[in-house]
């Protein structure tokens, strides 16, 4: 099997395990075993927050179902005689790069505003939010984090769509920024945790995720053409 | 009659494969130069992966467009409808390193024009060109000078420098550093996360400054004449300050925050309003000489 079958299988997959080829096919090439496992990792936190029961503003839904229409990845659901499951829509979408990025800056961005509202509310909201409890030793933002990591992981091989290594400069210099961006993540989390209602800590850090995603972003939807897109 | 028409329409129709040739046609070692006729204010965008982009305005009614790329193995795309004008590098297939894609441009626009320019390495400058402007670059470093409009700058790790610019600024960068010479803006909003800020200008009445940093300086140069409200605070840096400053007595007093060092007050009639903000960075409010 040859990576565009894979991908085309995984944009037909709507849920459930992938079938034999596939999995054989994963186990054999890297690149598409770490597109699997970015894939999986941002549906989960997607899931998860989605888990929680708190509605992102009415704005991200507008700003990320203009993005798919203008994709054509869907359509205006007066228009479309078999809509798929929301399911599907949002697998479909991870498989372009350009939007993977964006759904991982829209978890990103909704991340941040949900600790943001969580630290603004009155302390008894706190007590959703474990990761600002001040006596919280491995607080769960970190877990947030770990995605993104696993995501830096792979940015500047060839298994990041999209990112090709023709022109070394751009590469090393995503990869360096994603080091500089790391390091500042770990200092911002080391400030949150030693002092808790440190709100400008706290939106540096909230701050520095956002870059990254963007960062991330960049990376994946930077091909080796500045062609018209 | 027929075949005299038959002969026009073959020949029209000639003439437009010709040009659809020729619009996509693999650049050679050779200059390359393009001129489109435009009406008002034009809108050029401008893709490429790698080279110099050089933009200059002129008062001529049109957009002039050349470039140069020595492998000749990169293919660039124009496109004008109307007033807009779209440049854009592709490669073919046989590329196989960053100086095969380098194709350097020259573009002379209108000084009413819109600029959009996506770039990932190579100089960007721009010249005395009157229009909202976009830049999204990589490493590509840019320099502006004399331009008026609305401009928002994002590079990865790319300087900015703005010299004399006037309008509107929005930048964002994760290494860059920025540097706005003798502005004339009303609104500036510079965030860079490891690179240096310098603001050497005036404060415009009613403008609004926003520079943050997460551990480079930022450093604002005043002139004893300029009315400002200051908010500067790093959490983990210094503020060194050679103003004179009076209690902010506009809106709520501020609180002096128990974490890191901050600085808030009024400089004469405080009628603009600058925030410094850094996490472990130095924040520098000189005095002009």
């Amino acid at each position: 099997m040859q990576c565009d079958q894979f991908e085309q299988i995984l944009i037909e997959q709507d849920e459930g395990p992938l079938p034999k080829q596939a999995l054989a096919h994963i186990d054999d090439c890297e690149s598409c075993r770490a597109l699997t496992a970015d894939l999986t990792a941002i549906h989960d936190v997607g899931l998860e927050m989605g888990g929680e029961g708190i509605v992102p503003p009415e704005r991200v839904w507008i700003s990320l179902r203009n993005l798919l229409e203008a994709e054509h990845i869907i359509r205006d659901p007066r228009l479309s005689p078999a809509p798929r499951s929301i399911r599907s829509g949002w697998w479909v979408a991870f498989q372009r790069p350009a939007l993977a990025g964006s759904f991982l800056a829209l978890i990103l961005a909704g991340a941040g505003l949900m600790s943001y509202r969580g630290y603004e509310g009155s302390s008894s909201q706190l007590a959703f939010h474990p990761q600002f409890a001040p006596d919280q030793e491995a607080p769960p933002i970190l877990s947030a984090d770990s995605v993104f990591k696993q995501e830096s992981l792979s940015v500047g091989n060839d298994s990041i769509p999209g990112l090709q290594k023709r022109d070394a400069a751009v590469t090393d210099s995503i990869r360096r920024n994603l080091g500089i961006v790391d390091n500042f993540i770990a200092l911002c989390e080391k400030s949150v945790r030693e002092q808790p209602d440190n709100q400008m800590a706290r939106e540096y850090l909230y701050g520095a995720y956002e870059q990254k995603a963007e960062l991330l972003a960049t990376a994946m939807n930077r091909g080796t053409t500045g062609g018209l897109q | 009659m027929n075949v005299s028409c038959n002969a026009v329409k073959a020949g029209v129709l000639g003439a437009v494969m010709a040009g659809c040739f020729l619009a996509a046609s693999p650049a050679h070692a050779d200059r390359v130069e393009k001129h489109y006729n435009v009406q008002s204010k034009p809108k050029i965008t401008v893709r490429n992966s790698n080279g110099r982009i050089q933009v200059k305005a002129w008062t001529k009614s049109e957009v002039q467009v050349a470039w140069l790329n020595a492998s000749g193995k990169i293919v660039v795309e124009t496109e004008q409808a109307g007033n807009r004008i779209e440049v854009a590098t592709r490669m073919s297939e046989d590329v196989a390193s960053a100086d095969d894609m380098k194709t350097d441009f020259d573009i002379t626009v209108p000084v009413e024009s819109e600029l959009n320019v996506r770039t990932d390495s190579g100089n960007v400058t721009v010249e005395s060109v009157h229009g909202d402007m976009t830049f999204d670059t990589v490493g590509a470093n840019l320099q502006l000078s004399d331009v008026d409009g609305y401009v928002v700058v994002k590079t990865i790790d790319g300087s900015l420098v703005c010299t004399r610019c006037s309008g509107k600024l929005e930048a964002n960068s994760i290494s860059g550093n920025m540097q706005m010479i003798q502005p004339d803006l009303d609104s500036l909003r510079v965030q860079t996360s490891s690179g240096n800020i310098l603001f050497d200008g005036s404060f415009l009445s009613r403008g609004i400054y926003i520079m943050k940093n997460f551990s480079g300086t930022i450093e604002v140069h005043f002139h004893s004449g300029d009315s400002f409200d200051l908010n500067a605070t790093s959490l983990k840096g210094d503020v060194v300050n050679q103003a004179s400053f009076k209690p902010d007595t506009h809106g709520s007093p501020h609180l002096e925050s128990k974490f890191g060092h901050s600085l808030f007050g009024t400089m004469n009639e405080g009628h603009a309003k600058v925030e410094l903000s850094s996490f472990s960075g130095t924040i520098k409010i000189l005095k002009r000489d």
